[in-house]
């Protein structure tokens, strides 16, 4: 049959458009990313580079406008393709795509216009601080920020720890829980949370090991007001449920592009080491083999993003802590299969490590993933 | 003179942080001896930077304690099978801590004194009888009685390790590994036998209706009887929901069934069990209601309402669904096994459509028929264990089914 006289998606883009944005976003990966990447492992928070990567469309695939349908599978290929290169800004990517998912899910016509249009071109740079709500969800821990209903909105106060992708000028979706007088349902409000608004102050976290270019602080609020023009959604619960499982999904291409980083380096040695490396556990064809199965499955689950059946989000938080271990597994085989050279403190094998390490812990990390899993798999009976 | 309260710790619950007042935090401006309700509001704790109200108070745990608790957990995953990522030569993988999967374990190594075998159960993996979940009903058996061995210590007589409270998640076949909510377990050969789980109709929410199907809820709906006489609905009058009906009449409570035939055991019609079932219940507590529909279920003040289609409304105590069985496909879909209403399996072998993957109880079916009773699983289990350990081959056959109703005043025998 000639493709052409395949059915097109009415908003699909033009066939080549997905191979010319991953083009794009291949010559910023292995250009000027590559050549900050051990910067950014540092500490050099890569705003320019975010922008040009916004620009060329690599953080909004998963998003529908005019020109283009929505595309999950390849909002994830192209995080891949950086995490690749550099893990904390295929994470920074991951941020942002969420951002713009919440931006444009709201409904709110103050957070779809020109905000999310800016968003979309990374005129706009946000992330998520969802971490501590996902956890409380799921039951793992309490809600840090409390929010109280005032005229004309909330005011909300608490600290989160470790919030990334932010700076001045920058942005995150947030939740806080409303306190009410009685004890009934829980309430939750979300809201659109901007780092120079009043009541709100960045504070610097302590180093952590690696991915310290990712703009993480924590954020203090204190009486923050909260009206109508920020609000994401209120309640927050339905919102989440037809949501949680993208957000999950998205973060596949971290762990798929730090996977695929790793395999690489092993190849690099291969041609000199080979003679040794052929006794060493997980060598790069089965890493491979069971990295493209993992892709595979990704691509599949990616195709419907908004299925709200239990089965399938448990497939992918199933993906997402494979993908995790798997991380792990490449990242700590590129390193035995590199021995010494991959030991340099300026070795990428060694940085990959600690990117691996942070997709098996960036929240939900694979021990939260089970939980839910087993959450979720047990049967529901009268209370 | 007052006595100084001794000094406290506190944990931030964001990154568990302890601030010791004893201590303070030097870099924070805090000198040794602050207390908490001392520390300015604007402190930010040094590690995630939360204020003082995300601090609550700690005490160390006893790590004697802890290495005891764990050391318990540890019993039951002592032998750890291969590791991720190789071939594990020789471990079998069994999923199901029921009758069906204990017997498997039970051929295996009746065959096999060496053979390295892991047992992988969503529950504690406790050895019970499950047809007798009824009978103990009737007669208000407290649940560990029911227990004949835990899972515990039938792990540590078989010699196997046990995956207890374990959901199995994956199967991937291409590395022979079962993805499980404990790790990932590789496998030479996988022996599914997880049975089947009860299915609601659409109106019923998990959330109004017991299902005794596990001990566990057995001992849950026996907690919420709490020995009082209550007035309970049970929804669908086949054999399971007709053996409750009848033991929980036994028991002391009153009973509404509820069917959309016009008799209870409609599948034996032709035996005219309906009307000898109802003859034998005539000197218990039980009603009744054939055709109808359900419409709707909701908890009223407490209480159950349930509306049938025809416009009845039934209240009860508790509500309780019989209304079949299914067998979960998730792990059966994730190892792209033949499915036929259950896990597709060869007549004779067991063996599913997948190299190295058997299954046996609750969630095959030959030809496309189930046959969820007590009797063939041994059978079947002798007939996996044979091909596993390379023994007499011993084909497996079907045979017809015999079903014995255990009403107390008057048993049925039906074909």
């Amino acid at each position: 049959m000639n493709p052409a006289d395949m059915p097109q998606h009415p908003a699909s883009p033009s066939a080549e458009a997905p191979t010319a944005l991953m083009a794009a976003i291949e010559a910023i990966a292995q250009g000027p990313l590559k050549q900050q990447v051990e910067a950014i492992d540092r500490g050099l928070y890569p705003q320019l580079i975010m922008r040009d990567l916004a620009r060329v469309g690599a953080m909004s695939a998963h998003l529908d406008t005019d020109t283009q349908g929505a595309d999950y599978g390849l909002a994830i290929r192209a995080m891949a393709e950086v995490s690749r290169v550099c893990g904390a800004t295929g994470f920074m990517m991951w941020c942002q795509a969420v951002c713009g998912l919440y931006l444009q899910q709201s409904g709110n016509p103050a957070l779809t216009g020109s905000l999310l249009q800016a968003h979309i071109e990374g005129r706009g740079l946000g992330g998520t601080a969802l971490s501590n709500p996902m956890k409380s969800y799921a039951q793992i821990e309490g809600m840090l920020l409390r929010a109280r209903a005032v005229e004309g909105g909330y005011r909300v106060s608490g600290t989160l720890p470790w919030v990334s992708n932010l700076g001045p000028g920058q942005y995150c979706g947030a939740i806080a829980s409303v306190n009410s007088g009685a004890a009934g349902e829980p309430h939750e409000i979300m809201f659109l949370l901007h780092c120079d608004a009043p009541g709100v102050e960045l504070r610097e976290c302590p180093s952590f090991s690696g991915m310290e270019g990712t703009g993480t602080y924590a954020l203090r609020l204190t009486e923050h007001f909260v009206g109508a023009d920020q609000l994401i959604a209120d309640p927050t619960r339905p919102f989440i449920a037809s949501i949680r499982a993208a957000f999950v999904m998205l973060q596949c291409g971290m762990a798929v592009g730090v996977t695929q980083g790793a395999i690489d380096s092993i190849w690099a040695v291969e041609g000199q080491l080979g003679h040794v490396n052929q006794f060493l556990d997980d060598r790069p064809d089965a890493l491979q083999a069971e990295l493209d199965e993992l892709t595979a499955r990704v691509m599949q689950l990616a195709e419907t993003p908004f299925d709200t059946s239990q089965e399938f989000f448990i497939d992918v938080l199933d993906a997402r802590a494979h993908g995790a271990e798997l991380c792990l597994r490449a990242a700590q085989s590129a390193l035995m299969h590199q021995g010494a050279r991959g030991y340099l403190l300026s070795s990428e094998v060694q940085r990959r490590v600690r990117e691996s390490h942070f997709v098996a812990i960036v929240t939900p990390a694979i021990k939260h993933l089970r939980k839910e899993i087993a959450r979720l798999s047990a049967e529901e009976m009268p209370a | 003179m007052t006595v100084p309260l001794p000094f406290q710790q506190y944990i931030c619950e964001a990154c568990g942080y302890v601030y010791d007042e004893a201590l303070g935090d030097a870099d924070g401006g805090l000198p040794p001896g602050t207390r908490l309700a001392d520390i300015p509001d604007d402190w930010a704790c040094p590690l995630c930077g939360v204020s003082k109200h995300d601090f609550v108070p700690y005490v160390a745990p006893c790590l004697d304690q802890l290495r005891q608790q764990a050391g318990r957990v540890a019993l039951v995953r002592s032998r750890k099978v291969g590791r991720a990522g190789q071939g594990a030569e020789g471990s079998v993988v069994i999923v199901g801590g029921g009758s069906a999967g204990w017997q498997m374990a039970e051929a295996l190594r009746a065959s096999d004194a060496e053979l390295p075998i892991t047992l992988v159960s969503a529950c504690a993996g406790d050895r019970y009888d499950k047809p007798l979940l009824s009978v103990a009903l009737a007669r208000g058996l407290p649940p560990g009685q029911l227990v004949k061995e835990s899972g515990a210590q039938a792990a540590s007589r078989l010699r196997l390790n046990l995956m207890a409270h374990t959901h199995a998640v994956r199967v991937c076949p291409a590395t022979r590994q079962l993805r499980t909510t404990r790790g990932v377990v590789p496998y030479s050969h996988l022996v599914l036998a997880h049975g089947a789980e009860p299915v609601l109709p659409d109106m019923l929410a998990a959330s109004l209706c017991w299902r005794i199907n596990h001990l566990a809820v057995y001992q849950k709906l026996r907690a919420a009887l709490d020995g009082a006489s209550h007035e309970l609905l049970i929804v669908g009058a086949g054999l399971i929901g007709s053996e409750l009906a009848n033991d929980l009449a036994l028991g002391g409570h009153r009973v509404t069934l509820l069917d959309t035939q016009a008799e209870p055991l409609a599948r034996w019609q032709s035996e005219q069990a309906g009307q000898k079932v109802l003859q034998a219940w005539q000197g218990l507590p039980i009603r009744f209601v054939g055709d109808v529909q359900l419409a709707a279920a909701e908890r009223v003040q407490g209480r159950i309402r349930v509306s049938t289609r025809c416009g009845q409304v039934f209240e009860a105590d508790q509500l309780i669904a019989a209304t079949g069985l299914h067998t979960p496909s998730r792990l059966a879909r994730t190892a792209g096994l033949s499915w036929d209403q259950g896990i597709a399996v060869e007549a004779q072998t067991l063996r599913t459509s997948q190299a190295g993957i058997y299954a046996l109880g609750d969630c095959i079916t030959v030809e496309g028929q189930a046959s969820r009773y007590i009797e063939p699983i041994a059978r079947q289990a002798k007939t996996i264990a044979a091909q596993i350990c390379g023994g007499e081959p011993q084909p497996y056959q079907v045979r017809p089914m015999v079903v014995r109703v255990k009403t107390t005043s008057m048993p049925l025998t039906l074909h």
